[in-house]
């Protein structure tokens, strides 16, 4: 098969995959809660605040990095695949002579590109309207903050698909992750930050302008190794369990 | 008893006679006597939701959930009961030792309790709506709010249990401490009163929260999502436009900690308990007022939820 | 344990052959398949070997019918023995889909595409180089023309079942590979489909599909498989088999001019154990069918009645497969 049959075949799939991600109530909601930030950042603006210290921490570090970007990221990353896995239905999709990594790199580009859409355009707007009107690093921030949103959207989905193929109760595991992993524990572990996603979104910002968020603790370089080795690690993880994919014998 | 006896037929009607129809008695019986009536199985209902939030009539594994959850919460009261041996030689000598105290638990370890919720809630309400077994509840003596009220209340008081236990325990804990038992207990009753109103307003205000969001999808898996994601956007949000609106002198932003669930809840428990807010209660915003939007929240949540169930295509 | 099939030359006794066209080779090849789970076993031993044509899996719920579609398939690794499809291990390279149309049990995915979008996503997955066009066609050999342009979360059953199977041959597969197909099909669609699968066994593919209604794989093809309790129970034409069940009696329905003559005539042959009177003829009981052929002309001329009809009784796939399963 020669590559461009491959490329189409991919984005093929990818078509298929963002149709099925987006539902009529389910995009409304997203789109509501995607722009929380941009509100906020109207807010801050008619407060006249603008130093990027108190945004970032305040508005950027509480909702857009703790709340939005893992629920979104994840929520994609879960549903990109989502029930194939568990009820077979994913048989029609690999009875096909297409590779089972083409077939992953298609689902996951698609939960990471859509999770960069919402949550990526509404952090870059939050920035456009509540820091770079305050000149001075206010453009740097909203780039680095759009990188993190970038390298975490990435993180998240693909880590959660991959999940998604093992069992069904991804979604509820990336709450857990959210709440328990990335909130309490790294509070009181600091050795977590080397596996945490927000680390990594963090860290990868930070090689555009050091966010000023004290529980940041990553380099630049350590965070974009670490996330590398994240999402190639969750992807030849899903590829493997694709091609180890079967049918049960079912009641027959 | 009733019901038609006529004699079955027994030889085939003859081809070009008329058939004679004839209802046939089967000894199906009929039942003329008292019903119960839609009290009865809204308390049934309510029930088996509270046998089911602690996962009782399903497999082990949908126990693990709710048992460790509430374990948890009780955990550090309990540790500290299991010690108040060793700390009564401390207060023998005239030390005041209380690691945790009635009126913060709640909000040192509210998280254990979102967790709570969000596991449990949706095992309530969604599983009715994705099999479509609805209509087998509203077609009987039950009507839609007696279902939704009998939900509520169920989770309602599984979450009550799971708000006291550690209050008990800290109070045996505190008891214990002291040299004179009788005494004590006088001492302590008092203090530890409060949790009664103070633990029924949390757990309903959590279930009533967790439950009307959970009302709007039949997955359980967004349903978890959208009550997670109600309670810390609604706390993250007013927070920051607090932060802001401190800076820029706007006098109405505090107010907008009442619009907080779980700090509102936080407030209330503090009014009730008598106590000072602690320092994390920025702003001049009176206790009772968080008592007030907690009742509030209550309130209307339980609202949204009969309206979701009343408007609930079955 | 497997007869050998009459008929075809050469055939080797432990891996019976069926629905080969002489001289052609064999696309599917199955040895010694066997499929546990812990201590449940699925699919105990089984080998056969098909090639162009089509053949019905047949056999109870529970028989292992599916487990051996699904190793085919390559989506479950056999415990034991090999399976080969035109000479290569099935699950191993994704590349041999190219050749085979699969149509599991399962319900098709995205409801939200229409039937038309839906083929072609199959045929563009395929790497067709014009996918429309093949999505079309295959649409139109299915009969599903008029609503391939509503959604499939629309369709009924039977509409969704034929969708399947247009995006299975699509891609005008050598194999095609069918769980329960005519599930949901109300009786002329089902008799098109076999219509449809019976054209395309004579395009010279290979087509194994499985069932549990007789009466369809009755009609589509002769050439069965017979699974019973994971076992593979008979192979073959189903007639032939048949004729194999000798520890059984057979019946036959003779009509004639004078059924209680000939009623006393033939109850005094050996090869003769029941005759019953009935309102349809004389209905005769005998275990050796080929000798009972060989006499009834005899012994009718002998007691001075005339035979109107001779119609063997049993010969239906039912009582084959009745058989089979009790035994």
């Amino acid at each position: 098969m020669s590559l461009s049959i491959r490329v189409a075949i991919l984005f093929e799939i990818m078509r298929v995959t963002v149709r099925q991600l987006l539902g009529r109530r389910r995009t409304l909601l997203l789109l509501l809660l995607s722009a929380l930030p941009i509100l906020l950042a109207v807010v801050f603006r008619a407060a006249g605040e603008v130093s990027v210290n108190r945004f970032t921490r305040s508005a950027f570090d509480t909702v857009d990095m703790t709340i939005l970007l893992p629920l979104v990221a994840i929520l994609f990353g879960s549903g990109a695949f989502g029930a194939e896995a568990d009820d077979g239905t994913l048989v029609y999709l690999l009875a096909k002579p297409v590779p089972r990594w083409v077939v992953v790199m298609a689902k996951a580009a698609s939960a990471t590109l859509m999770a960069i859409a919402l949550t990526g355009t509404s952090t870059a707007i939050a920035g456009l309207i509540g820091l770079v009107p305050g000149g001075g690093d206010g453009v740097a921030a909203t780039e680095a903050m759009v990188l993190a949103v970038v390298v975490g959207s990435a993180c998240y989905a693909c880590l959660f698909l991959a999940v998604s193929l093992f069992t069904r109760r991804a979604l509820v595991i990336g709450i857990g992750y959210m709440l328990v992993w990335e909130g309490a524990l790294s509070l009181l572990l600091p050795g977590i930050a080397n596996l945490s996603i927000r680390q990594y979104a963090l860290g990868a910002a930070s090689a555009i302008f050091k966010l000023p968020i004290e529980s940041s603790r990553l380099s630049a370089e350590t965070a974009f190794i670490l996330a590398a080795v994240l999402l190639v690690v969750s992807l030849v993880i899903a590829t493997w369990r694709l091609m180890r994919f079967e049918l049960p014998g079912g009641t027959d | 008893m009733s019901g038609q006896r006529s004699a079955p037929a027994s030889a085939p009607v003859a081809p070009g006679a008329s058939p004679a129809g004839s209802i046939y008695d089967l000894g199906y019986r009929h039942y003329e006597g008292r019903r119960h009536g839609p009290l009865y199985a809204a308390w049934s209902l309510y029930v088996e939701s509270l046998r089911s939030v602690w996962g009782f009539g399903r497999p082990a594994t949908a126990k693990a959930a709710p048992f460790i959850l509430a374990g948890l919460y009780a955990l550090p009261a309990v540790v500290q009961l299991a010690f108040s041996s060793y700390f009564a030689q401390a207060v023998a000598q005239g030390q005041n030792i209380e690691l945790f105290a009635y009126d913060s638990y709640f909000s040192q370890f509210y998280v254990l309790i979102l967790f709570f919720c969000i596991a449990q809630a949706p095992e309530l309400v969604c599983r009715d709506q994705r099999y479509q077994v609805l209509p087998l509840y509203f077609t009987r003596a039950m009507g839609r709010i007696e279902y939704a009220a009998a939900r509520l209340a169920a989770l309602a008081t599984a979450l009550i249990i799971v708000l006291v236990v550690p209050i008990v325990a800290i109070f045996v804990g505190d008891v214990l401490m002291k040299p004179d038992t009788f005494s004590a207990i006088a001492d302590e009753l008092p203090k530890a009163l409060p949790a009664l109103p103070a633990s029924l307003l949390g757990a309903a205000g959590m279930a009533a929260i967790s439950l009307a969001v959970s009302s709007f999808s039949p997955r359980r898996a967004y349903s978890a999502i959208g009550i997670l994601a109600y309670i810390l956007l609604m706390e993250a949000i007013p927070a920051a436009i607090k932060a802001v609106g401190a800076g820029a002198g706007w006098s109405w932003s505090d107010g907008l900690s009442l619009l907080m669930p779980v700090s509102s809840l936080d407030g209330a428990n503090y009014w009730l308990f008598g106590s000072p807010l602690p320092n994390a209660f920025t702003g001049n915003v009176a206790a009772g007022a968080y008592f007030a939007s907690a009742l509030a929240s209550l309130v209307v949540m339980t609202a949204v939820l009969f309206y979701r169930y009343r408007r609930m295509p079955a | 344990m497997s007869a050998p099939t009459p008929g075809v030359a050469g055939a080797p006794a432990t891996a019976p052959v069926v629905s080969l066209a002489q001289g052609a080779d064999l696309t599917i090849e199955v040895r010694h398949v066997a499929r546990w789970y812990g201590n449940v076993v699925a699919v105990n031993d089984v080998s056969f070997g098909l090639g162009a044509g089509v053949t019905g899996l047949l056999g109870p719920n529970g028989a292992g019918k599916t487990t051996l579609l699904h190793m085919l398939a390559g989506f479950l690794a056999p415990s034991a023995g090999e399976i080969l499809i035109r000479g290569r291990h099935p699950g191993r390279d994704p590349s041999v889909y190219r050749d085979i149309g699969l149509v599991p049990e399962r319900e098709a995915v995205y409801p939200f595409l229409t039937g038309f979008e839906y083929v072609r996503f199959n045929a563009r997955l395929q790497g067709l180089p014009r996918p429309g066009e093949a999505a079309r066609d295959a649409i139109a050999r299915v009969g599903l023309s008029d609503a391939a342009d509503r959604a499939v979360g629309t369709y009924s059953k039977g509409m969704r079942q034929r969708v399947k199977v247009a995006g299975a041959l699509v891609h005008d597969p050598r194999i095609l590979l069918l769980d329960e197909p005519f599930n949901g099909m109300d009786p002329r669609q089902r008799l098109s489909m076999m219509e449809l699968l019976g054209v395309m066994a004579e395009e010279g593919r290979t087509i194994l599909f499985s069932s549990h209604i007789l009466e369809e794989v009755e009609r589509v093809g002769n050439q069965i498989l017979v699974m019973v309790s994971g076992r593979l129970a008979a192979s073959g034409d189903y007639r032939a088999i048949r004729a194999l069940m000798t520890d059984r009696p057979h019946t036959i329905l003779l009509r004639s001019s004078d059924d209680r003559a000939l009623a006393r005539a033939l109850l005094g042959d050996p090869a003769v154990f029941a005759v019953e009177l009935t309102s349809e003829g004389l209905s005769v009981r005998t275990a050796h069918l080929s000798v009972f052929r060989r006499l009834i002309a005899g012994v009718a001329r002998g007691a001075g009645v005339r035979l109107t009809e001779v119609i063997p009784g049993d010969e239906s796939l039912e009582s084959v497969f009745d058989y089979l399963v009790r035994r």
